[in-house]
């Protein structure tokens, strides 16, 4: 692999120790940066401004798309917000630490987001690369104990509700963020504070 | 070496160069290893939701490796979907989708409706196209004599697209439920791909049948008819420019200020609501991926 995470390498499962880790409010402060950014109101976003702030206030509570439909005005202008998010979120300090020890120790890492790469895949990589964060493969999976099982993962860093409820049943050891922790008490995933302490849950 | 992958080589001459989007549910390290032991690099994969199908976006594909994917692409081993160039193409599409979450592998009624009127609108300005028929909806493929400004391209297509969902739209169903996508599109480039003909559906399995308006051909007439297709293409880009000409006079779509005007002009009856949602910057494919992270 090269610094900038390209897979040119030859690869094996045979041996190899697997992890894959999300980005969005695992390795940075997404919502944090969703919340506090200003987002001026421009022409851009192809919206009069009364729906555009209707919108954003939409996409900064996190609201569910009650629409049957894929595709609209509203899932885009969302998209355009986060885009911005993607390339403004904070990495912490200590995952950028985690992801380069993962690397000295020959880790294969996938990063594992449910972010569209399609589109942000540019950002994405760059983003990575410019906060030093090393990784093999990057992949995009809405079920990511689903992705974890299939590629034989049985690591997972994660703040997602549904892989911290479900990847342990699934043989998936979960890791997340303590900010959950409270409505996450009764699963088998473990929460963190520091990623220090993964380094430590890993090599049990 | 086969006829259809000699076709299909032909069909994506003006395409990126070495981009392709692999489509199958294989998966794994080592599947990795073999997708790329004769060149290539990862950009990046996706799992898709359908079950354990994988997506996998490669570049720098040596020219003999394309040609191994292309045929493994019409032995239905995987799917190969292609780029459109960044600045110009011989080639465009218009991908029409069900819009909705659920339910969506179902032929709605302003489907038909959308098809239909776009097939009209463009055998009636000398641009006849190529309809498959994609699982979720259809890809209505043109071909031109020679490569044209993805610009120029998409000044023709935003129109002709909205005269496609007007007709949604008078008929009294709501146009949103028919998602079109313009490909190559001014905004997207190097983002998108899309499956070429000779597939099967990932999910279902179906061939991608070419439509008529009779109906689905065959396979084999469907290659029959593909091979006339990608043999003999008889629109110019003369003819694009008549062709935007006659659908929205002097005006540029692209231009907020003549949208409205120019749509008008496209074949009336619009709503105030249609008109922005038609011209606003179409979204890529599943929409359930918008903003997720």
């Amino acid at each position: 692999m090269t610094s900038s995470g390209t897979s040119t390498t030859s690869t094996s499962s045979a041996g190899t120790r697997l992890i894959a880790v999300d980005i969005d409010d695992t390795l940075n402060d997404f919502t944090s940066t969703l919340r506090r950014t200003p987002f001026p109101y421009t022409l851009q976003y192809s919206l009069p401004e009364k729906t555009f702030h209707r919108y954003l206030a939409k996409v900064r509570n996190d609201s569910p798309d009650p629409s049957d439909l894929l595709s609209t005005e509203y899932s885009l202008f969302r998209y355009k917000i986060h885009e911005e998010c993607y390339r403004l979120a904070a990495a912490r300090a200590d995952a950028v630490d985690f992801m380069q020890w993962l690397k000295s120790r020959h880790w294969h890492i996938f990063i594992c987001t449910r972010r569209d790469l399609r589109r942000a895949h540019g950002c994405t990589r760059s983003w990575l690369s410019d906060n030093g964060i090393p990784f093999d493969h990057l992949f995009s999976a809405v079920n990511k104990i689903a992705f974890c099982r299939a590629w034989g993962i049985p690591y997972l860093v994660d703040d997602d509700a549904n892989s911290i409820a479900y990847g342990p049943g699934y043989g998936v050891s979960v890791f997340h963020p303590v900010s959950r922790q409270d409505t996450m008490a009764d699963t088998a995933a473990r929460a963190f504070r520091s990623f220090d302490e993964i380094k430590r849950w890993i090599q049990e | 070496m086969d006829p259809r992958v000699e076709l299909l080589r032909a069909f994506s001459r003006g395409f990126t160069v070495g981009a392709a989007k692999v489509e199958t549910a294989r998966h794994g390290l080592r599947f990795l290893d073999e997708l790329l032991s004769s060149g290539g690099r990862l950009e990046y994969g996706e799992l898709t939701p359908l079950r354990l199908v994988h997506r996998y976006k490669v570049v720098d594909i040596p020219d003999d490796r394309m040609d191994d994917l292309m045929r493994a692409h019409v032995d239905k081993e995987l799917n190969v979907c292609r780029y459109f160039n960044p600045a110009a193409n011989d080639t465009f599409c218009f991908n029409l989708d069900n819009n909705h979450r659920t339910h969506s592998g179902v032929v709605i009624p302003e489907m038909e409706l959308a098809i239909r009127a776009l097939w009209q609108c463009l055998c009636e300005l000398g641009c006849p196209p190529l309809i498959v028929a994609s699982g979720r909806g259809f890809h209505v493929w043109c071909r031109l004599t020679e490569s044209v400004d993805n610009d120029r391209l998409y000044r023709f297509m935003l129109p002709a697209a909205a005269v496609a969902l007007a007709s949604v739209h008078a008929a009294g169903y709501d146009h949103r439920n028919v998602k079109v996508n313009l490909y190559p599109h001014v905004q997207l480039q190097n983002a998108v791909s899309l499956r070429l003909f000779g597939s099967n559906h990932a999910k279902t399995g179906v061939f991608s049948h070419i439509w008529t308006v009779d109906g689905l051909l065959g396979e084999g007439a469907s290659w029959d008819c593909f091979e006339e297709f990608v043999r003999n293409p008889k629109v110019s880009p003369d003819a694009i420019d008549a062709a935007r000409t006659t659908l929205v006079g002097g005006v540029d779509l692209t231009r907020a200020a003549d949208a409205a005007r120019a749509t008008r002009q496209c074949r009336g009856r619009f709503a105030s609501s249609f008109e922005s949602d038609a011209l606003r910057p179409c979204g890529v494919g599943n929409g359930s991926w918008h903003g997720g992270r």
